[in-house]
């Protein structure tokens, strides 16, 4: 079973799924489904298209370079077939699929976070702002009470007496 | 008398009245103005794909002579030829001392088709253009060389001799 890659958007494309438009010049471009090739025909460029992945490879959205890449590149040469190494490979790749998410979302959390920084301080400034608009009486710093219980030596016994 | 006000309206005032009664009259007038407005402004979006059939230009991609023949009669199929079918065709255009030349009526086997054709996989493939490698009654070739990507499907068909002349199968 061959997993091919959409030309324009990227996406994995299974067997039995998409269209195979061949040119004059033999260049195969395969499409996982009608809207990718809609957009094919009507000559728009995937990386200014911004759902494609290669709007979001380019603009820093999603990863780029990272070490579980390596393992899905293309690999034209045949390999001898063992069935270890076959058994080992396919744990391999659900772990190796399972770093590569956990990593993907480290680094949009990572990207997100100058975001909310900046929100903070939007938040802050307008707070500064439209002060005066607030009722008097609502105090923005809200100190919480601590409240000390003093619990005797006497007290504790006879509770363990009762139980 | 409402028929009769929308009728005499303008084509925006028919939507609106369509939009206000009961009936759908605005909003199928609509729907057909923007299916008969032109989708894009470049002409392969807008054609229509199909069927090989009588009156079809069709490109030659061999050295047989012919640059350009016309289908005058599919072999297969009430609707037309497709990717793989034999046709008659008469040639329209010819290059100077070829093997054929213009107003021969040729056999053709359809190499490439703008049309989509599903195959074994359950993937489509669809081609650039329209493409025939010229045939005589028995089905050898005419020609001695073809251009172009032919797909692996004229196996099945048994046009071997295409699939070894061919520069690239897909």
């Amino acid at each position: 079973m061959r997993l091919e890659k959409c030309w324009f958007c990227s996406s994995t494309v299974y067997p039995g799924h998409g269209i195979q438009f061949v040119r004059n010049d033999a260049k195969i471009f395969r499409f996982c489904r009608s809207k990718c090739h809609k957009n094919f025909k009507m000559k728009r460029n995937p990386r200014k298209v911004k759902w494609t992945k290669a709007y979001r490879c380019l603009h820093g959205k999603d990863m780029t370079q990272d070490s579980t890449f390596e393992f899905e590149r293309k690999r034209n040469r045949p390999e001898r077939y063992d069935r270890n190494v076959t058994e080992q490979t396919l744990k391999a790749i659900s772990l190796i699929t399972k770093i590569r998410h956990e990593r993907q979302k480290k680094h949009i959390t990572e990207r997100q976070k100058q975001g909310k920084t900046k929100q903070r301080e939007r938040d802050a400034k307008e707070l500064e702002q439209d002060i005066q608009m607030l009722p008097k009486k609502v105090t923005l710093s809200t100190q919480k009470t601590k409240v000390v219980v003093k619990v005797s030596q006497q007290q504790t016994e006879e509770n363990l007496m009762e139980e | 008398m409402a028929a009769f006000l929308r009728s005499k309206c303008s084509s925006v005032g028919r939507t609106l009245m369509g939009g206000l009664g009961n009936n759908l009259f605005g909003a199928v007038n609509s729907s057909v103005e923007t299916v008969s407005r032109p989708s894009h402004c470049d002409p392969i979006f807008q054609q229509i794909r199909t069927f090989i059939q009588m009156r079809t230009n069709l490109k030659v991609v061999d050295n047989s002579g012919a640059k350009r023949v016309m289908c005058i009669q599919s072999l297969r199929g009430k609707k037309g030829a497709r990717l793989g079918d034999t046709i008659i065709g008469s040639v329209k255009e010819a290059q100077p001392r070829g093997k054929v030349k213009k107003g021969d009526v040729v056999y053709g086997v359809v190499v490439r088709a703008a049309m989509k054709r599903g195959r074994n996989d359950g993937s489509e493939i669809q081609f650039d253009d329209n493409a025939i490698v010229l045939v005589n009654n028995k089905g050898e070739l005419i020609g001695t060389r073809v251009f172009g990507p032919v797909p692996h499907e004229l196996r099945k068909k048994k046009h071997l001799k295409i699939l070894a002349l061919a520069e690239h199968i897909v």
